[in-house]
């Protein structure tokens, strides 16, 4: 299962290639072809960033949920690791959105953080939220059961990222912008453009970061293995949060 | 040439003049901030796994002469 080592690794390359490239391009669009927001002014520059970064990660969390699934209706460890990495990278990427957005607070609003808008906060309780996934894993020593109840965290969690969205769309908001088209007027076509640019650098390195991730984990599983295999000194211990991967 | 594209990067319309500037540049350092902290990490891992290779490389290397000098031994002897 999983035994071929070059699988994680697969594509890694044309990744690490296009992904640059891609936020070269992006960033172009965005600093020299986009124009200048009349509302925000050379503020609104960041939602650029804030928002492909936001959306990426809560896709990467239902990613996160879809993989769990797979692991349980297959029992396949490798779900297991595409889950834990999925949720591992969208994390550090809520983490960027949090940041940045609290930025555009401060520019915008003057406060670095309002919480009475209910985007701000829905999307840090959905933070949080992931951020218990680690101390969860961490709590279960036996690996077989550390995976299974991950997947079923992830599920429930993945489940709730989407709810969530809804829960928010739907409330009024009063100061929290819309980037995609609402009552009033969506976005004008160079806008339009980039930000969609934006969101495809954003997801090629959500995809190449957690292609990564998986390669360096299959790399260690392997290390592992040839440790047993020549009973050889078992070095320092590894993560016991991180399923391992062979 | 340079002063060409110098032109045109100050007449581009999504040159910062205004206050947003400040936290425009904040929020992107802070993304590469971000990448950077990642990849850091992710080359101390990198390097852990080379040097438990090193070492299981060394200890295949070590059997291996220690089975030759094995094999090799009797032969001296007999000759």
């Amino acid at each position: 299962m999983g035994a071929d080592p070059s699988m994680y690794g697969k594509g890694l390359r044309p990744l690490s290639i296009a992904t640059p490239v891609a936020f070269a391009i992006t960033l172009s669009l965005v600093f020299f072809y986009a124009p200048i927001e009349a509302d925000q002014g050379f503020l609104q520059k960041i939602f650029y960033l804030h928002v492909p970064l936001a959306i990426t990660a809560l896709c990467g969390f239902i990613v996160g949920g879809i993989f769990a699934v797979l692991h349980l209706r297959r029992d396949d460890p490798r779900y297991d690791a595409y889950s834990y990495v999925s949720i591992h990278i969208s994390v550090i990427y809520a983490c960027g959105a949090l940041l940045t957005g609290s930025i555009w607070a401060k520019g915008s609003w003057g406060h670095w953080w309002v919480w009475n808008e209910p985007t701000l906060v829905s999307f840090l309780i959905v933070f949080l939220l992931y951020a218990t996934y680690y101390p969860f894993r961490y709590a279960i020593e036996d690996r077989q059961r550390q995976a299974r109840y991950a997947s079923v965290f992830a599920i429930t969690a993945g489940a709730f990222v989407p709810l969530n969205f809804l829960a928010v769309r739907m409330s009024e908001s009063l100061v929290h912008p819309r980037v995609f088209a609402t009552a009033e007027g969506g976005l004008p076509g160079s806008m339009l453009l980039t930000f969609l640019c934006s969101i495809a650098s954003m997801a090629l390195l959500w995809t190449t970061l957690v292609k990564f991730e998986l390669s360096a984990k299959s790399a260690q599983g392997q290390l592992k293995r040839l440790r047993r295999a020549l009973d050889a000194p078992t070095g320092p211990p590894t993560s016991r949060i991180a399923p391992e991967v062979h | 040439m340079v002063a060409t594209l110098y032109g045109w990067i100050v007449a581009a319309p999504a040159i910062p003049n205004d206050v947003g500037g400040k936290y425009v540049a904040g929020a992107y350092i802070v993304f590469v901030l971000l990448l950077l902290i990642y990849v850091s990490i992710m080359a101390m891992k990198l390097a852990r796994i080379e040097r438990g290779l090193r070492e299981v490389a060394e200890v295949a290397e070590q059997r291996k002469e220690d089975a030759t000098a094995g094999e090799t031994t009797p032969a001296e002897v007999k000759s």
